[in-house]
């Protein structure tokens, strides 16, 4: 019982002050090294699908989790047409894989790449096995617990909302079966190591990029002498690789 | 050779912290202060209890025991509890009401003969020993007096046991819709399936988070099922349902539905959704991946200085 308080009461509130103390801390002492140091300059090929699958597979599932959070009347009501519930849970499923199939790539890649191996710090590896180990978990409940939208919205929602309202309520998830448990868990171990990890870099996430006004690129050869079919200069331009 | 020195070494540099003598004092105490810092508040936080401890023994009884257990009322989906202080320990029921599945597990003999006359575990109780007790006492008072049994207000007894009797059709399809959600329950509370399977045509695969409920109305009888609607003791049941009970006539058509299923499952091939999802995942997978591939044709496929770094690694 006692136990499970820490892990379901206790963690959850540890979790959530280290995330906050500590990021504005790091934030605050080493600012202009709050990001993810990018290593596309090292290794592009297997970044690319790698980063991809996993990035755009991560926010969807991370979308579905918070909206089902903040929303579980209407995940409830949308998921009562049992077709929607079907295209939900697929759709949920299918950016489940991309993660693990993606941070598969990712992980390989760092551990086999020279280049990326001496870039990689020893809390790059343990992060990554830890998100790895929670999107293992994540699709084995999807497959093993499912219709997890429903239940989430049902008994998670509310015991989530019981922290956040300082009440916590957890009869419900100490009774859920021990895979769910650890996924919980793992959840909140891996927002309490966030300041500590390359995580930080989504705190800073460049969305003025996507209003910021175009710029200009300027090239300064010679038009002329590009076409001149006595210099090396070809009729295209050349290319950066 | 001194500049491929240099260059490898600026390829190879290492994400490293600030050296220990270049970090300001506050920031080495940083984790140890907070780290002892959340433990006290981790020894606070692990203090709360997660049940108000002034509950009366009437009140837990009702919430938790009364949908399968009666005290002097006959069985119902448990056995009878009057006189239960007399028939075991005390100990042996603190143990066993607490988490009857271990007791089950560590084989002792009173527990599986129980298994063997009721067919199902009862699920794990988050009580403490003081509220156990205050249930016992609760059972000893009541027992006590014979003739005068506890009445819990209880929409069971609202239908006397009656003999299985067909239901009609209508109240099968509402069932039905009910329990797969495309008639909402009345006071909001989630549609069955989310949790529950049932083998039937009519519903979609229903979650296997909790019990298979094809067979559940012969093993636990019309009464049985409505009680369990009634007031669900299962802890994860009972939070999903909290201030959204079922009314009496969305248990009547559940019911129904229910003992329809059971009488029909050996006819029925509903779809197996297990490696249908997974399939769905697959797929979808490969369609996200041509799609990256698709918008990122024009990608720069390698960095910039991948045909140097290669020259001189070969050089070197």
């Amino acid at each position: 019982m006692t136990f499970n308080n820490f892990l379901f009461i206790a963690l959850p509130y540890i979790a959530i002050v280290t995330f906050v103390v500590g990021a504005i801390r790091r934030y605050r002492a080493t600012g202009f090294k709050v990001s993810s140091l990018s290593s596309q300059f090292l290794e592009g090929r297997k970044l690319y699908f790698g980063s991809m699958a996993f990035h755009w597979g991560i926010l969807a599932v991370f979308a579905g989790h918070l909206i089902t959070f903040l929303f579980p009347t209407a995940t409830l009501a949308w998921n009562s047409n049992p077709v929607r519930l079907i295209v939900v849970e697929a759709l949920a499923f299918t950016f489940g894989l991309s993660v693990l199939v993606g941070l598969t790539g990712l992980f390989l890649r760092r551990i086999s790449n020279p280049r990326i191996e001496n870039v990689t710090s020893r809390m790059d590896v343990a992060i990554e096995l830890l998100i790895l180990a929670q999107v293992v978990l994540g699709c084995w409940i999807a497959l093993g617990y499912r219709w997890g939208s429903s239940w989430f919205a049902s008994d998670l929602s509310p015991y989530l909302w019981s922290i956040v309202k300082l009440n916590p309520q957890t009869e419900a998830v100490n009774a859920m079966p021990p895979v769910i448990r650890a996924h919980i868990v793992g959840a909140f171990v891996i927002i309490g190591m966030i300041p500590f990890t390359r995580l930080m870099h989504f705190l800073v996430a460049p969305f003025h990029y996507i209003v910021r006004p175009f710029q200009l690129v300027m090239w300064t050869w010679d038009r002329k002498r590009v076409r001149d079919p006595r210099t090396v200069w070809t009729q295209h331009r050349p290319r950066n690789n | 050779m001194e500049k491929t020195h240099n260059f490898v070494c600026f390829v190879r540099g290492r994400n490293t912290p600030l050296p220990r003598n270049l970090q300001t004092p506050s920031h080495r105490e940083l984790h140890s202060k907070n780290i002892f810092g959340f433990l006290v508040v981790a020894g606070l936080l692990m203090g709360v209890p997660t049940v108000s401890a002034d509950e009366s023994g009437k009140e837990i009884f009702q919430q938790r025991c009364s949908a399968c257990h009666t005290i002097g009322e006959g069985r119902r989906v448990g056995p009878d509890l009057a006189g239960v202080g007399d028939r075991r320990s005390e100990g042996w029921l603190l143990k066993f009401i607490r988490s009857p599945q271990t007791v089950i597990n560590s084989g002792d003999p009173q527990a599986l003969a129980l298994f063997e006359e009721f067919k199902m575990v009862m699920p794990d109780q988050a009580l403490s020993d003081d509220q156990i007790r205050k249930i016992l006492s609760l059972i000893k008072e009541t027992g006590a007096t014979p003739g005068a049994p506890v009445t819990m207000p209880e929409p069971a007894q609202a239908q006397p046991a009656e003999p299985v009797q067909p239901v009609p059709q209508d109240e099968i399809e509402l069932g039905q819709n009910l329990f797969q959600g495309k008639i909402r329950f009345a006071n909001g509370g989630p549609s069955c399936i989310s949790c529950h399977h049932v083998r039937n045509d009519a519903v979609i695969g229903g979650g296997i988070l909790a019990k298979e409920l094809t067979t559940v109305f012969s093993r636990m009888g019309g009464e049985g099922v409505r009680a369990i609607l009634g007031g669900p003791p299962f802890p994860v049941m009972q939070a999903a349902y909290k201030g959204m009970p079922f009314t009496d006539d969305e248990i009547r058509a559940l019911v129904g539905f229910l003992q329809h299923a059971d009488k029909e499952h050996a006819y029925q091939h509903p779809r197996d959704y297990g490696w249908g999802l997974f399939g769905a995942g697959a797929g979808g997978l490969v369609v996200l991946l041509g799609f990256y591939s698709v918008i990122g044709r024009r990608r720069k496929k390698k960095s910039v200085n991948q045909d140097i770094y290669d020259r001189q690694i070969k050089s070197e």
